[in-house]
């Protein structure tokens, strides 16, 4: 617990809350010096040997800058080559991805399909892909197998989709007959799946995580608009009216942050409950995102003002790692059947 | 042994204690009873409780058996006592917190002695706080006392209304809040006293609820004298006891309640089944974001729970647990009603007393009880705004 709130605050002094959208080269290169990229490794592994709410208090600060790095992504790949014992020069590639050479990998199911003739070929296109631009590979999950794609490759273009969020860059990955090479397969099999599972909740958290930092900062920047706007003499705070809707979002907000906090040191919890989690969260994220707009009045409408940056990061939340419909079923049906009659 | 360890070994205890002794077809006998029959059997788990050591942990060590629990000793009982199921102690709750509470925090050694043991012995208490012209503004209180000498004795004469008074109509004692002055500010005219519910010119009237509920009263006092010596603290300083009676319950009730409606979502379940609705991916979303929902009101229960053990609780956190709660609450009701369909419409026995029934429509209209009752929504909205928020408070005089 103590270590967490020194990660929190070692995070606020890096990225203040005043600067919103930090520069993506330098926000990275300040991640890796910070050593955040050592996050989820265990001690023998050169790593912190901190629980997952770890990492989870970095995403929560970074969602509050909104920030434009790709450390979900990074520390999702760190995770699955330190679960690889097959990899050829395992400790040579975490090595790698925690001095800060990205590997990113597709935040969205993309339709691969595996082919075998002379090698084991990958087509198809990895939708969502952060920051592809900057990264050297991208991990991939398909059909049993978990391997890398150097983006540099022929068979391999990488284009951007202009977001209505500004502060992250996505891109298509398309694989063209992509020959994989056999020291660049990461797992296969058992290992494979079960890498690919625990990493889709690592990224459940990790977004929760980002949700609920951005809504909190959210929320703060549109109390602190409202005690500074004046109308009919008086400061709009002192309208109950609106204060009443702030108390709301604060509430929404805190308890599913306590949510948050209780399943990253939950072990047990299922990729089911992390998506739930991440259901909530994002929901939340959005009501706040929305409701701050609204407040904010006229000067809301603006490019000007940053406050519609985190409505449009919050919107693009609701569908990465899979969305509130999604995330809502599965959770339905996991409670259906532990709660059998 | 540490902390964990003890826990775990008390955990333990109140389990082995709990399969032993907790009612276990409560249910389905409250549907049955009448409402006092419902009193009774509220006496019978309290004294049950009481001998068990689990009635008043929160007491002082040596006060009660079983008393002199630490706040995380505490937590563990109730966790304990939200998966065994069992029956809220609506009838002892305002003797065992507010009641207690008040002696212990601002009575004196007379007062302590003689009624802190009557209240395990089963002697109970009620609240005469609320007014018809005081709710959520507790403070413009108008139930008069005036001091006067009766055949000698000095008495306190009280004239006026309370209302929402729960369990008044089986309680013994009451505390109750006059107006003992006037002038200066409103809290500084309030006096607390204690009422003999059986003094002539005490007349209670129990409130029929909108589900057929009988849990609040009014109460009517009439030239009621009350001796001098039942006061609680000075004359015109009872608006600062009545704060130690409202603070006495730590946050362990909304714990208890929430993880109890986690555990009855397996009557949503049941729902679902009974309909055949298992692959109606509508319901199956409207029923997993009620599950988050529930996990989410339980985790900042916890939270706020942890928080207070730690000492680290901040002004207006037992607001967002409290409207956390009675949101979910209405949300668990208001599915549990539209799942069940017309069947929901027709008339079925209540279980008094309870939250989270299965009777849909009953527990729907139920739940305004904790959107309402204890410091309504909205004030805890007023509390979260100006003193979490610190959003600027509405000037206190307007002029039409």
């Amino acid at each position: 617990m103590i270590e967490r709130e020194e990660l929190h605050d070692a995070a606020r002094k890096a990225f203040p809350a005043d600067q919103l959208k930090p520069a993506r080269d330098a926000s990275w290169k300040l991640i890796a010096e910070m050593g955040w990229l050592l996050l989820p490794l265990p001690e023998d592994a050169g790593g912190l040997g901190l629980g997952r709410d770890a990492a989870t208090a970095i995403h929560f600060e970074l969602g509050k800058v909104l920030s434009t790095a790709p450390l979900a992504p990074a520390l999702i790949a760190v995770q699955a080559l330190a679960a690889a014992p097959d990899l050829a020069g395992q400790a040579g590639w975490v090595e790698r991805a925690t001095g800060g050479d990205l590997i990113t990998l597709n935040l969205l199911p993309g339709n691969l399909t595996l082919s075998e003739s002379d090698s084991l070929r990958l087509s198809g296109t990895l939708p969502c892909v952060p920051d592809a631009d900057m990264a050297s590979h991208a991990l991939v999950f398909a059909d049993g197998i978990a391997a890398l794609v150097p983006l540099d490759a022929g068979t391999v273009t990488v284009s951007e989709r202009r977001l209505w969020d500004e502060s992250r860059r996505l891109f298509d990955v398309t694989l063209t007959d992509h020959p994989v090479a056999p020291d660049l397969i990461v797992a296969r099999g058992e290992t494979a799946h079960d890498i690919a599972q625990r990493l889709h909740g690592e990224l459940q958290l990790a977004l929760a995580a980002d949700c609920l930092g951005g809504a909190s900062a959210a929320l703060e920047m549109t109390v602190e608009y409202l005690k500074t706007r004046k109308q009919f003499d008086r400061p709009l705070a002192m309208f109950q009216a609106l204060k009443h809707r702030c108390a709301d979002l604060k509430t929404q907000v805190v308890a599913a942050e306590a949510l948050l906090w209780k399943r990253a040191t939950d072990e047990n919890a299922t990729v089911t409950d992390l998506g739930a989690l991440k259901a909530l969260a994002s929901d939340v994220y959005r009501l706040v995102a929305e409701e701050a707009i609204q407040l904010h009045g006229g000067i809301g409408l603006t490019e000007e003002h940053p406050i519609n940056l985190f409505m449009k990061r919050a919107m693009l939340n609701l569908q990465l790692g899979g969305s509130l419909d999604t995330w809502r079923e599965r959770a339905g049906r996991q409670a259906l059947a532990a709660l059998a009659g | 042994m540490s902390e964990d360890t003890h826990l775990e070994a008390l955990r333990g205890e109140v389990r082995a204690w709990l399969d032993a002794n907790a009612p276990r077809t409560w249910r389905e006998d409250y549907k049955t009873m009448s409402h006092a029959e419902f009193a009774d059997a509220q006496r019978v788990w309290f004294r049950t409780l009481v001998e068990g050591g689990y009635a008043a942990p929160h007491w002082p060590a040596g006060l009660a058996p079983g008393s002199g629990r630490s706040l995380a000793e505490q937590k563990v009982i109730y966790e304990e006592m939200a998966r065994a199921d069992t029956p809220r102690l609506l009838l002892s709750f305002v003797s065992t917190y507010h009641a207690a509470s008040t002696f212990l925090e601002c009575g004196t050694d007379e007062q302590k002695a003689r009624y802190l043991p009557a209240i395990l012995k089963g002697e109970t208490w009620c609240q005469g706080f609320s007014e018809p012209n005081a709710g959520s503004d507790l403070a413009s209180l108008k139930c008069k006392a005036e001091r006067q000498t009766r055949d000698g004795r000095e008495v306190y004469v009280i004239n006026g209304q309370k209302v929402w008074s729960t369990m008044a109509q089986y309680a013994d004692k009451c505390l109750l809040l006059v107006r003992t002055s006037s002038e200066g500010a409103k809290q500084a005219g309030i006096t607390f006293l204690l009422m003999d519910m059986k003094a002539k010119g005490v007349s209670v009237h129990p409130i029929n609820q909108i589900q057929g509920d009988q849990e609040f009263c009014e109460m009517f006092l009439d030239d009621v004298e009350i001796p001098v010596e039942d006061r609680v603290g000075e004359e015109g300083k009872g608006w600062a006891v009545s704060q130690a009676t409202l603070s006495s319950e730590r946050g362990l009730t909304l714990m208890e309640l929430s993880y109890k409606m986690r555990g009855a979502l397996s009557r949503i379940a049941e729902l679902i089944r009974a309909n055949g609705l298992e692959d109606d991916k509508g319901v199956l979303r409207d029923f997993g974001q009620l599950v988050a929902r529930c996990d989410s009101a339980c985790a900042i229960a916890d939270q706020f729970l942890q928080n207070r053990i730690d000492g680290i609780e901040r002004v207006g956190d037992a607001s967002i647990v409290k409207n956390t709660y009675s949101r979910v609450l209405r949300e668990y009701s208001l599915l549990g009603t539209r799942l069940g369909g017309i069947a929901e419409q027709y008339r079925a026995p209540i279980v008094y007393g309870d939250l989270t029934t299965g009777n849909w429509m009953a527990d729907f209209m139920n739940s305004y009880a904790w959107t309402i009752a204890g410091g309504s929504e909205e004030v805890q909205r007023n509390i979260l705004s100006e003193r979490m928020l610190e959003m600027p408070r509405e000037p206190k005089s307007w002029v039409l």
